[in-house]
This record gives structure tokens, C-alpha cells and sequence, in this order.
């Protein structure tokens, strides 16, 4: 059972990373676009128990700091999903008006988003990653919490399926 | 019981923090496994990569351009009022380049003959009047050009004015069969007379049946009085063939003429004559051949068996 899921859970997380790097990324949006995979992580652990969203988020920031296109050290974006998802997981698991109201998820992943971003933009300028201007780091925030709840309703139905499918159980969203 | 999973979610925690730390700091150590895994990763997704690129690259332009609509119309359109215009620019430059060169050419003859000449522009090419072989140039009465006067180019006599107007002339071609010049031979200075036939060639009559003609020689002008119509020493042609008719009371020869009357883009009108004649100096240099090198092959025979003789 669990390797089903653990099987399941990463076939779903290799194809929005394959997704993302292949398509999204070469996609330019306006004002920096959306991240399709940290969408799905944090959308993933809204719906998990705060240890599954945890592992997920480990094996997330593991495969987002494998991407070319990261800059930073390899485990800075592991940190962040790690406690992102534990976060995300521990304050909507157990409360039902959290979970079984969608708009609640769109508005906590796009704030948990706009968190992690921040984050891994803090702790890179500590970890002496080259960081932007101010002003461009804003900009950039900004613009993925505004995509992130645009695209967050979109996907919303399409990862409850996936979840449900993995976990074999069933959420009324 | 909650306890004991809430610890053990913890742990997890704690775990994956360290994990996440650990991997951190061999990053930033420099451990060479981890950049491998980063290529490795590289290398994975390239394919993926590439056939999203091909995939989006229609997707990707259609969007361009609709976004980019009108700018994308002005653009082709400032494009090609920039090509049309660098196109003419450059037919203009080739004109003026011919040009140049034709006008430094009659200007290398003119002065080596010492002529104060009036340079034009032919502005019309074509059967004017009664004339069948005439040409137009952009310069007349006012740039002090008079009837009668010689024309000429780089290579040599081109015609005479026939018509002039103000600010244009007329000028009847030495192919125009109508067209008759006095010739001597450069060198044996032998006169005759040069007819036009309607092509680059003409007929020369020669006055004297004992003057020795022969393929090559360069035919000058021999000058009019007053150097009008044709002033002297004006190179005119080269001759090709002679004819030398059993009792003809003089000898003829086909001459082709020096100036190239299908190329015409700037010719000169001669408005003063030198004083002294300037004989032979406007005679065209011959060419000089280059030399082909000529490789010479010894071949020594090697001995070969003779046919053996029959044994008895």
C-alpha cells in the first residue's frame, strides 16, 4: 500500500516537474509567471496530514533543486518545502471549513506561495546566493501570488483527483 | 497514542530539516556528486525540453504576433520602405559607379590630347529626328556646346552634335549610316574614309590602293578645319578584316569601333581643340599578353623487349 502510494505520488510529481520545466518554463508570462510544481506541492500538502506533506515536500524540494534553472545550493529549496508543506499541513489538517472550502485553499497556497518565495529569497541572500534588486524581487513575488491565484482554482479540481486517487480516499471540495 | 504520532511527526520533521541542512552544506562544500546529479538531471529533461520547444514554438509566435500586431505591421512595413529605399540606393550607386568610371576614362583622353571638354549625361538613347543612330545628352547651349562639335568617351569617338537646345543636345552616332569620318592609319598616317553602317562596325575606304592595311591597325580622327566637326587625333577604331578585291580601284577594310555605343552613360563634348595636333598620343596601348608557361616533358623510353626472332 504505501509503496503504491509512494509510487503513485512521484510518477505525479515527475510529470508537473517534466511539465514544468518543459513547457511552463519556456513560456515567458507577465511579471514572472507561476511555478506549476510549487503550486501542486502546496496545493498536495493542503490536502495531506502534516507528516506526508512533510515527505512530499522534501521529495518536491528535492526535485525542484535538482532544476537547471535553480540557483541556489542543492537542499535551499528542500528546506523551504519541507517546512512550507509542514506549515500548510498543520494548519488546515483537522479543520474541516479549511479544507472543505476551496477558496480557503486558493488563498492559502497562493499565500504560502508568496511565503515560500520569500523565503527562499532570504535564506539564498544569506547563503550568498545573488539576489535581484528590491524592487525586481517584489515585482516577482507579486506577480507569482497574482498567477498563483489564477491557475490554483484551475488546477485545485485536477490535484484533489490525484490526491484522491493516491490516498484512496474522498474529498468534497 | 496521539502523542506518540505527533512525536513521531516531529521527528520526521526534524529529520528532513537535517536532511535538507546536510544537503546544504555538501553543496556549498563543493562535493562533486551533487553537481552530477544536477547535469544528470540536465541531461534527463534535454529531451523533454526540446520537444516542448518544438512543440510551443508555433504557440509561442502566434501569441507574439498577436500581442505584437500592430507593432509587427509597422515594423514590415518601415522594413520594406528601408529595403526599397537601400535597393534604389544601390542601383544609384552602380549607375554612379559606372559612371565614374566612363567620365575618368574621357577625362585620361582628354587630357592626354589637351581638350577642354564639356562632360554629359546621355539622358536618351534611341532613333531621334531623321537620324537612326542618336543619342541625347543633358547638356546644350548653355553648358557652351554648338553644333558640329566631336563627342567622344573613354575609348573614343562617339559622334557629333547635330541638334542643340538649351539645356540639351543631340548627337548622331558614328554607327549611324549616314555617318562619314576622315580617318588616317596611326603610324602610317594613310588617309581614308570611315562610313557608318548601323552596327559597332564600319567600312573604311582608303584614297591610296598601294597603302599597306592590316588587322590591328588603330584609325585616328584626321580633323576637320577649325576642329569641326571632328577634331584630330581622336581614337575611332580598330580594323578586323581587310579586303583586298582584284581590281578595285581602292582597298576597304571592316573597322570596329573603339567606343562602346552600348554602354554609353557619360560622354564629352569637345569644345576646343588644341592647337597643335596631337598625332599619335590617343593611339590605345595595346595589351599585353601574359605570358602562359609552357611545361616541357622529357620522356626517356624504357627498354622494351624486341619481337623475338623465329627460332629455326
Amino acid at each position: 500500500m504505501l509503496l503504491r502510494r509512494f509510487g503513485l505520488t512521484g510518477t505525479i510529481f515527475t510529470f508537473f516537474f517534466i511539465a514544468q520545466e518543459a513547457v511552463i518554463s519556456q513560456l515567458s508570462f507577465p511579471a514572472g509567471g507561476f511555478s506549476l510544481f510549487l503550486i501542486l506541492t502546496l496545493i498536495w500538502a493542503a490536502l495531506s496530514t502534516p507528516d506526508v506533506a512533510a515527505a512530499v515536500g522534501f521529495g518536491a524540494g528535492i526535485l525542484l533543486d535538482l532544476s537547471p534553472s535553480t540557483n541556489g545550493p542543492l537542499g535551499h529549496w528542500t528546506l523551504i518545502l519541507v517546512l512550507m508543506s509542514y506549515a500548510i499541513a498543520f494548519f488546515s489538517y483537522g479543520d474541516e471549513n479549511m479544507r472543505g472550502n476551496p477558496l480557503s485553499i486558493v488563498l492559502m497556497v497562493t499565500l504560502a506561495q508568496a511565503i515560500a518565495l520569500a523565503s527562499y529569497l532570504v535564506t539564498g541572500f544569506l547563503l550568498g546566493v545573488t539576489a535581484t534588486s528590491f524592487s525586481q524581487t517584489l515585482i516577482t513575488i507579486a506577480g507569482n501570488a497574482l498567477w498563483t491565484l489564477v491557475v490554483t482554482p484551475l488546477l485545485l479540481p485536477v490535484v484533489v483527483w490525484l490526491h484522491d486517487l493516491t490516498f484512496d480516499s474522498r474529498m468534497r471540495i | 497514542m496521539r502523542n506518540g504520532g505527533e512525536n513521531r511527526g516531529r521527528l520526521l520533521l526534524v529529520i528532513l530539516i537535517v536532511s535538507s541542512l546536510f544537503l546544504i552544506t555538501l553543496d556549498l562544500r563543493g562535493v562533486n556528486v551533487l553537481n552530477g546529479l544536477r547535469s544528470g538531471t540536465q541531461s534527463a529533461l534535454s529531451p523533454f525540453q526540446r520537444a516542448g520547444n518544438v512543440v510551443l514554438t508555433p504557440v509561442k509566435n502566434f501569441v507574439n504576433d498577436i500581442t505584437h500586431l500592430g507593432r509587427t505591421r509597422n515594423q514590415i512595413e518601415d522594413l520594406r520602405k528601408q529595403n526599397q529605399k537601400l535597393r534604389e540606393q544601390l542601383i544609384s550607386r552602380k549607375n554612379q559607379d559606372g559612371e565614374i568610371k566612363q567620365l575618368k576614362s574621357i577625362l585620361d583622353l582628354a587630357g592626354t590630347a589637351r581638350f577642354k571638354i564639356v562632360s554629359a549625361k546621355v539622358i536618351a538613347q534611341g532613333s531621334s529626328l531623321a537620324f537612326t543612330r542618336a543619342i541625347t545628352i543633358d547638356a546644350g547651349r548653355s553648358s557652351g556646346i554648338k553644333k558640329n562639335m566631336t563627342v567622344i568617351s573613354g575609348n573614343g569617338l562617339v559622334g557629333v552634335v547635330k541638334e542643340v537646345f538649351t539645356n540639351s543636345a543631340i548627337v548622331m552616332l558614328a554607327t549611324d549610316p549616314a555617318f562619314k569620318v576622315g580617318v588616317r592609319i596611326a603610324g602610317s598616317q594613310q588617309i581614308g574614309i570611315l562610313s557608318g553602317l548601323g552596327s559597332s562596325t564600319a567600312n573604311l575606304q582608303l584614297l591610296d590602293n598601294q597603302t599597306a592595311i592590316k588587322v590591328g591597325d588603330i584609325l585616328l580622327a584626321r580633323g576637320s578645319v577649325n576642329a569641326q566637326p571632328f577634331v584630330p587625333g581622336v581614337p575611332v577604331g580598330r580594323v578586323t578584316s581587310v579586303s583586298n578585291a582584284a581590281g578595285a580601284v581602292t582597298q576597304s577594310a571592316t573597322v570596329k569601333y573603339l567606343a562602346s555605343f552600348g554602354s554609353l552613360g557619360v560622354v564629352s563634348v569637345v569644345v576646343k581643340a588644341p592647337k597643335a595636333d596631337p598625332r599619335d598620343v590617343l593611339v590605345p596601348v595595346k595589351p599585353v599578353p601574359t605570358p602562359i608557361p609552357t611545361v616541357t616533358v622529357f620522356v626517356t623510353p624504357s627498354p622494351s623487349t624486341s619481337p623475338s626472332a623465329p627460332s629455326n
